[in-house]
């Protein structure tokens, strides 16, 4: 790997943080807002249920999210403030589909401390001012106009230092918030502050309430006309108001998020940490409050923000389990539930660890994900998977077709499959079976080829001697075109009512489909001969097609000609010197398409217009080395086109853009779509020796498969030999007088994924770390956890043991156990002995046999000298450390002496979360304030001084909190493409990311800067938020960030009209199809 | 029990009126498009891009403290009454003096 990195996104934020409803699409369209950490997602309500409309990235992570309406607006604007003190306010302009920036600003101030509770952003409800509060005994306030315009921002004092919530309260003469704070005995109280925005100063306001709840953590206001707000704590809630004040004990827990009902704020949901919804009720009489009521109402995902949507329709938020939309019912279920889930909405985070398990050169990834109950494993892979229901061993299929019994059949009956010498025809028998038949009207004596079903129940067959059309009733032959003697066919395609085929010397021949007859319309000489062609009906006429496609042997080049006058329309030179093997005619999302597959394994598309037979907007990607066969298949209603090669691909569209997905598939020689009533929806594919009938998965780039396990996974490793995975884990068990924890060490089938043995931890006894290792001079491969003993009393912990496992018969059998002096943080095999981070301590163990023949860790040697050693990595004799506080040092081991030694640190005071080895000099490091960088080993370096300091090489804001890197790639690594030469390293964070680290060379560095920086000026930060600034490295200080790019950015250009995408290509002076093909060859890699 | 969440808001009776559940092992695969705006108005007019007060709180207090005292001077020269006189500077003093 190297210097130069370039970070890119595989699968965006799932973390739901926020959501708000109102009308920002237009005044009278009901939205779903959601904030996803840095992305925003607008969505609509309609009755078919929530409609995806945008999702908006956001260069900053969102710290507030709130809709509002200034006076005479018809629609609401969207309010964000980002944690690194920006805010902007949003409209939506329904004429330009736009989001547009109302107004924004930095409202950071240089002094103050910032809030240790988060930051609270909130607006007046009669929108004459937003309040924040982002630094400790400050409450700034940027007042409205009463036009609606804000102005100038300003500060006020707030006694209260330790801050838990700040509400606006409805329905008073002067903004007035409420403050729920904590005082130095640790006691909780509200009180109200009146802002008066003239005198720049708050005034006590009409009333306060001491001696709270210890565990009151949330203010509710109320609206109109009960105006008081609900105090929420652990043990009770409380409504206040200057002249009300009502208490209700609850069962304890912890609320987490709230949701209102009614506009008039009788009823509110509230969830807590375990996902139990419940519905509070403030009953009153007009505007007197009379009491509280509190009910159960069933459970969802723990949420983190609920929105209540319309007709009993609620959406649940998660950060810790996939959000969901339930559906409130009047009546309860059989469990006695009101909740009914109405849809799913996947999470992976937080993504506290994961492992790559490399299947055929694929990266496969999983997590563990989501916490408390939601705790789940998640495993992610690029492509699509066939699902096979059937096989058998068939050697040299050259070609292979379905075929209906009759015209309307709605399900394929046969089967045809072509080899070098014969025919042979499958089909379903009453048993469900494929068994061989016969149409007797075929030839099965010689190769087929090309079959297609035709009109007036008849089916074609095309040899290379003649045209055969049968009747599908009675399969027997009706008519015979024969192709004139020494012409023999070569190619052929048809459709329901067309045929063409092409003989040697350059003839095109075209028939038409009649009732029992086959009726020669035309022929035309081409300067070469033909090498593919097609004739896909793509117009309003699905039987018929107006123009056909053929690809040219020795000019290489692609002909568009009119049918049915086979008059050529279009010619397009493909360059180069290989032979386009298929075409194909196609309509993806309404749009069409010429796709031509070369000989070496690329692929070139083209817009198509079908009436004037252009073509434009070329591309070429690269799919495999081998020859390409194209095809059509539909499932669930929409077309996708199959790409059979070495590297089969699924090319379908999204947001009508050209996608490719691989499929888990070595090599495929032919693909032809099988609906049959047995196996409805399949494909035939044939591989090298093999035929098989498969489904297909859901179309997607990303698969994501859940493990649900009711417990939250902490560390996870997979153990190749024995097909497992080790898992640390807890489980929150919750009974009416406490809850407790159980950790575990659990072994999971790597196909199953079923628990099948269980080592349960001692209680307060956590796992820490997880490996799969083996030691030098044995054989057996161990999985050895680390543990830590986290007693309630202690700042650190003292106690920790090392426990050493073998899978015996499927079990985790106990070998040995070490105790440690505190907490073993990472594990690492090394050098065939066992590297151990312990608290402060690194510490090297070797494996030795007692005199009995049981097995024993002993230290070797060690190294102190770090606040906690969390992560460790290892290369050679090199070992990197992240440390808790002190960034990343290096320490060599040295074997001769038996010692480990500091070579060289960095000395900036980095909170590491993750690091990772690039390569012998390089190492990657993800800190907590969400930044990522590079050190360099400075091995040349003139002095001692200079030797022992790791440089500072890469800065760069990445804005996700990574929880670990690992070594791996998403996609097939195809040795001979030019991307397969690109290491990669997957990282894992918090709001659920996965994102590719790819290292560039100099060459590629330099010219992707160059792209990035000609699109930070096409692409507009939303909110006028700079993407300069958000990517800057952000800690103290603020440094701009350098050798990463972000990859995010940079493959927009994909989703660029083409007017942009030439404004980039005259700038860089490189020609757009260059710079797509490089992008594109980027965007593969995810 | 039905009756706590009898009622429930309706906005517009058809939206989710033809949502039926999904299988719950099959999540949501709808995804939105992403945005990438390319047009000028991800700025605000220039009016619109709000700072903060540069002079912080005790320099503001001070100044609005001055301001305060000179106006009462003025006040009392043209025509105000003895009890508005001698309530004011005792509320600033309450108000003021135990903050610095």
């Amino acid at each position: 790997m190297s210097v130069w990195n370039y970070v890119v996104t595989a699968h965006k934020p799932t973390n739901v943080t926020h959501s708000c409803v109102g009308n920002f699409t237009s005044p009278q369209e009901l939205n779903l807002i959601i904030a996803k950490c840095t992305r925003v997602e607008i969505h609509l309500l309609t009755p078919e249920g929530l409609q995806p409309l945008l999702d908006v990235p956001l260069y900053g992570r969102i710290a507030t999210l709130e809709l509002f309406r200034p006076h005479g607006e018809a629609q609401d604007l969207l309010f964000i403030a980002t944690e690194r003190y920006k805010f902007c306010v949003l409209q939506w302009d329904p004429e330009a589909s736009e989001v547009i920036t109302r107004a924004m600003g930095d409202v950071s101030d240089r002094i103050g401390r910032p809030t240790d509770n988060g930051q609270i952003g909130i607006i007046d409800p009669d929108c004459r001012l937003i309040g924040l509060h982002l630094y400790d005994s400050l409450f700034k306030v940027i007042p409205f106009d009463n036009k609606g315009q804000l102005k100038e921002a300003f500060n006020l004092r707030l006694e209260e230092l330790q801050v838990l919530d700040i509400k606006f309260l409805y329905g008073c003469p002067q903004p007035t918030i409420a403050v729920l704070y904590q005082d130095n005995k640790d006691a909780r109280h509200v009180k109200t502050y009146e802002v008066a925005l003239k005198e720049k100063d708050f005034i006590e306001g009409p009333w306060s309430q001491n001696n709270l709840d210890n565990g009151a953590d949330l203010l509710i206001p109320v609206p109109p006309p009960l105006c008081g707000v609900l105090i929420i704590g652990e043990e009770t809630i409380v409504y206040c108001s200057a002249s009300s004040f009502k208490a209700i004990s609850i069962r304890p827990s912890i609320t987490r998020a709230y949701g209102r009902v009614d506009a008039d704020g009788s009823r509110y949901l509230l969830s807590d940490f375990v996902g139990l919804l419940q519905l509070l009720v403030i009953m009153h009489e007009k505007d007197k409050v009379t009491g509280l009521k509190i009910e159960l109402l069933g459970e969802t995902s723990v949420a983190s923000t609920i929105s209540y949507l319309d007709n009993a329709v609620v959406y649940i938020g998660s950060s810790y389990g996939d959000s969901q939309l339930i559906k409130l019912n009047l009546q309860p279920d059989p469990k006695g539930s009101y909740v009914e889930v109405l849809e799913r909405y996947v999470n992976l985070g937080p993504i506290v660890d994961f492992c790559v398990v490399d299947l055929d050169g694929q990266g496969q990834v999983v997590t563990c994900s989501g916490a408390y109950k939601d705790g789940s494993l998640r495993i992610v892979r690029n492509g699509i998977g066939i699902n096979e229901q059937a096989s058998v061993e068939l050697q040299g299929i050259k070609g292979m077709w379905s075929l209906r019994g009759s015209s309307d059949d709605p399900y394929d009956t046969f089967l045809v499959v072509s080899f070098i010498g014969d025919t042979r025809i499958l089909a379903m028998n009453l048993e469900d079976e494929l068994e061989e038949t016969e149409i007797d009207g075929f030839c099965s004596e010689v190769q087929t080829l090309f079959c297609h079903d035709a009109v007036y129940n008849q089916l074609v067959q095309v040899t290379s001697s003649s045209v055969r059309l049968v009747s599908s009733i009675n399969r027997e032959l009706r008519h015979e075109w024969h192709a004139r003697s020494g012409y023999s066919i070569n190619v052929a395609t048809a459709n329901a009512t067309q045929v063409l085929l092409a003989t040697g010397s350059g003839h095109l021949i075209y028939l038409e489909i009649g009732d029992g007859i086959l009726t020669e319309t035309k022929h035309a000489q081409l300067e070469y001969d033909v090498s593919c062609l097609d004739l896909s009906p793509i117009g309003e006429n699905a039987k018929h097609s107006q123009l056909a496609a053929v690809g040219m042997w020795t000019d290489i080049s692609v002909q568009i000609f009119s049918l049915p006058d086979l008059n050529l329309i279009t010619k397009e030179n493909l360059g180069g010197e290989i032979i386009p093997r298929s075409v194909l005619l196609c309509s993806l999302e309404g749009v069409s398409y010429l796709l031509c597959a070369l000989g070496d394994g690329h692929l070139l598309s083209f817009l198509l217009n079908i009436n004037t037979g252009e073509l434009t907007d070329r591309k070429k990607v690269s799919l495999g080395t081998q020859p390409i066969t194209l095809r059509t298949f539909s499932s669930k209603n929409t077309t996708y086109v199959f790409a059979a090669s070495d590297r089969p691909t699924v090319i379908y569209s999204s947001n009508k853009k050209l996608l490719y997905s691989n499929v888990h598939l070595k090599e495929v020689i032919h693909m032809c779509p099988f609906n049959s009533a047995a196996f409805p929806d399949s494909l035939g594919i044939a591989k090298e020796g093999e035929l098989s009938i498969g489904t297909i998965d859901d179309i997607q780039k990303l698969h994501i498969r859940s493990i649900p396990l009711g417990e939250q996974a902490r560390r996870i490793c997979h153990q190749e030999q024995t097909r497992t995975f080790g898992i640390c884990s807890l489980k929150y068990n919750q009974s009416n007088t406490e809850e407790t924890e159980m950790h575990f060490v659990r072994l999971l089938d790597d196909q199953t994924y079923e628990f099948i043995s269980t080592y349960a931890l001692d209680q307060y006894e956590y796992g820490c770390s997880i490996i799969s290792c083996s030691f030098s001079d044995d054989h057996n491969v161990y999985y050895c956890i680390g543990t830590a003993y986290v007693m309630p009393e202690e700042n650190e912990p003292t106690k920790g043991r090392i426990l050493v496992f073998l899978v015996e018969d499927q079990k985790l059998q106990l070998i040995t156990e070490k105790e440690t002096k505190g907490s073993v943080y990472s594990l690492n095999s090394f050098n065939g002995k066992l590297l151990t981070a312990i608290n402060q301590k690194i510490q090297l163990f070797k494996w030795t046999t007692r005199d009995d023949g049981t097995r024993e860790l002993m230290p070797e040697c060690g190294h102190h000298g770090h606040i906690l050693a969390l992560y460790v990595q290892t290369r050679g004799d090199f070992i990197v450390v992240g440390d808790l506080m002190k960034s990343i040092s290096l320490l060599i081991y040295k074997n001769e002496e038996g010692a480990i030694e500091e070579c060289a640190r960095d000395y900036n005071a980095n909170w590491m979360s993750a690091v990772e080895i690039l390569d012998d000099d390089v190492y990657l490091g993800a800190e907590n304030n969400f930044n990522l960088f590079t050190v360099r080993k400075n091995s040349e370096g003139a002095t001692d001084e200079e030797r022992s300091r790791l440089e500072v090489v890469g800065e760069y804001h990445l804005g996700e909190f990574i929880n670990r890197f690992r070594q791996g790639s998403l996609v097939m690594q195809s040795p001979d493409s030019e991307m397969g030469q690109i290491p990669t390293v997957i990282f894992g964070t918090v709001n659920g990311v996965i994102g590719i680290i790819a290292s560039l060379n100099h060459e590629q560095y330099v010219f992707f800067e160059k792209l990035q920086s000609n699109m930070r000026k096409v692409i507009k930060g939303v909110g006028g938020l700079s993407h300069e600034q958000w990517r800057s490295f952000y800690e103290k200080k603020t440094v701009d960030a350098r050798n990463f790019l972000d990859g995010d950015l940079i493959e927009s250009f994909l989703d660029l009209g083409r007017g942009r995408m030439e404004e980039i290509s005259m700038s860089m002076s490189v020609p757009v199809e260059e710079l797509m093909n490089r992008v594109e060859e980027m965007a593969r890699l995810h | 029990m039905g009756s706590m969440l009898g009622d429930l808001p309706s906005y517009d009776p058809h939206n989710f009126s033809l949502l039926r559940p999904s299988d719950p092992s099959n999540p949501s695969k709808m995804t939105p498009i992403t945005y990438h705006p390319t047009h000028d108005r991800t700025l605000p007019p220039p009016n619109q891009v709000i700072t903060s007060e540069a002079r912080n709180i005790l320099l503001r207090h001070i100044y609005q403290r001055a301001e305060d005292k000179l106006r009462p001077k003025r006040a009392a020269s043209e025509n105000l009454t003895p009890e508005h006189g001698s309530k004011h500077p005792k509320a600033m003093g309450n108000s003021d003096g135990p903050q610095f």
